[in-house]
């Protein structure tokens, strides 16, 4: 284990105690003083049981052995859900993304869907991260690739990375708040003059509108939610920043803001 | 009574960071027991202002913040000097957004040590934490010291290994 894990470890040894900070117990102990009757809960994954007693099994990792190096894969199933590299970098995949890795270069890696990373600096050891049809490389820095469609998107949010098609293909250098797109017939990506804060709302759990047109918030709540709208008054303008938590508190906050009435289709 | 959706959000809340939060107590309060009870208290105020109607974004947030006053709150009550009210580890003082993050890792870390056979974790907490050479939990525990051996490069083992899996599986 590395230094940083050791610093963990030693903590986590120094007080550790068999059978305390139970979730579980804890739980029923706050559902009885506020008189909450537990739902049973499903356990997907029997043989882990144990460990989480109630946990629902949203992530799943593979071991796959080649030559002695393992292929390591992490996945986020129903959840955004984040991890930490061996590295020390941290990834956040997207629902239904997959990032794999093999234990003797953690930096570089390949990706399915849509992930925000925060790679950790090693001027030695570029992060590299391969795409069907894209690739992007960097030294340390916070971006998001989303290479779970025909067209790559890249959006950093800090420091400076490389976009391109392939490893040996011309790229463009992106820096803080730039968005660049590829898609299947260019060779080059295409920088995106104004970028979408909402690219990684998923990431940042937020919304940010500014005097946004209705119609716009709409489709941005539409992609990230998976549902359509329809509403009144598409072109009132909507400004602030709104968790992206609960839908049905974004859609009420925004209805009451500009006085529009919104329905699901 | 069937549970309502409000509930239940407050379910995963409670299951996603009840042991984070323990170990964000811990490293400001360093006890246990005062961990639990402090973490236990949050989650009852948070309830009982939802209950009352307060709107509250990010809960989790909230939650991290409550738990961090009232630890200062111990603190301050057994007559710490403000300035030393920080958070530590085991190398000295750490900044309170670092004890923030590690508090994930460490929740799954301590999950780690859980899932470990009892035997294994016996061993492997005698060494790492006690500092006891291999000799004398041998004899403590009447194994040989190549058995001793094994259970703690078994557990070492499934710690590194783990860490991987660690992140994917464990909430509790």
């Amino acid at each position: 284990m590395s230094d940083f894990e050791d610093r963990h470890m030693d903590f986590v040894l120094k007080h550790y105690q068999e059978g305390r900070f139970y979730t579980q117990k804890a739980l029923e102990r706050f559902n009885e003083a506020h008189g909450i009757k537990q739902k049973p809960r499903r356990r997907v994954l029997p043989w882990v049981s144990g460990i989480v007693a109630a946990a629902a099994a949203v992530v799943l990792c593979v071991f796959l052995f080649h030559d002695n190096d393992q292929q390591i894969q992490i996945m986020a199933n129903a959840e955004v859900q984040e991890f930490v590299l061996p590295d020390g970098s941290h990834v956040t995949l997207a629902p239904g993304s997959r990032l794999s890795y093999s234990e003797k270069s953690p930096r570089k890696t390949l990706l399915e869907g849509k992930a925000f990373f925060e790679v950790a600096r090693d001027e030695s050891a570029p992060f590299e991260i391969s795409a069907d049809g894209a690739f992007v490389k960097v030294l340390g820095t916070k971006f998001m690739v989303d290479a779970g469609s025909s067209v790559k998107e890249v959006y950093v949010t800090e420091g400076k990375v490389l976009f391109a098609k392939s490893s040996d293909a011309e790229g463009v250098i992106l820096t803080k708040d730039m968005q660049a797109v590829l898609s299947q017939s260019d060779a080059v990506p295409v920088i995106v003059m104004e970028s979408d804060v909402n690219s990684i709302a998923w990431q940042r759990g937020s919304f940010i509108f500014d005097k946004t047109p209705l119609s716009k918030v709409l489709e941005t709540l539409s992609e990230h939610y998976k549902v359509s709208f329809a509403a009144t008054d598409l072109d009132k303008q909507l400004s602030g920043e709104f968790e992206a938590e609960d839908l049905d508190l974004i859609i009420s906050l925004i209805e009451s803001a500009l006085d529009v009435h919104i329905v699901r289709r | 009574m069937p549970q309502t959706d409000k509930e239940i959000l407050f379910d995963d809340l409670f299951r996603y960071n009840y042991r984070p939060l323990c170990l964000y107590a811990l490293h400001y309060i360093q006890d246990v027991d005062l961990a639990e009870d402090v973490v236990q208290e949050c989650y009852t105020a948070l309830w009982e202002k939802l209950q009352e109607g307060a709107h509250v974004l990010s809960r989790k947030s909230y939650l991290y913040m409550m738990v961090r006053n009232r630890c200062l709150d111990h603190l301050r009550k057994k007559g710490i000097p403000t300035e030393s009210l920080k958070p530590y580890d085991t190398y000295g003082i750490i900044d309170d957004n670092d004890a923030q993050e590690r508090s994930q890792t460490e929740a799954k870390l301590w999950t780690a040590i859980d899932s470990l056979p009892d035997k294994c974790r016996e061993v492997f907490i005698m060494s790492k934490r006690d500092g006891l050479k291999y000799e004398e939990i041998a004899d403590e525990l009447g194994l040989s010291v190549n058995t001793v051996r094994n259970q703690i490069s078994k557990a070492l083992k499934v710690l590194k290994e783990g860490i991987h899996k660690i992140y994917m599986f464990l909430f509790a």
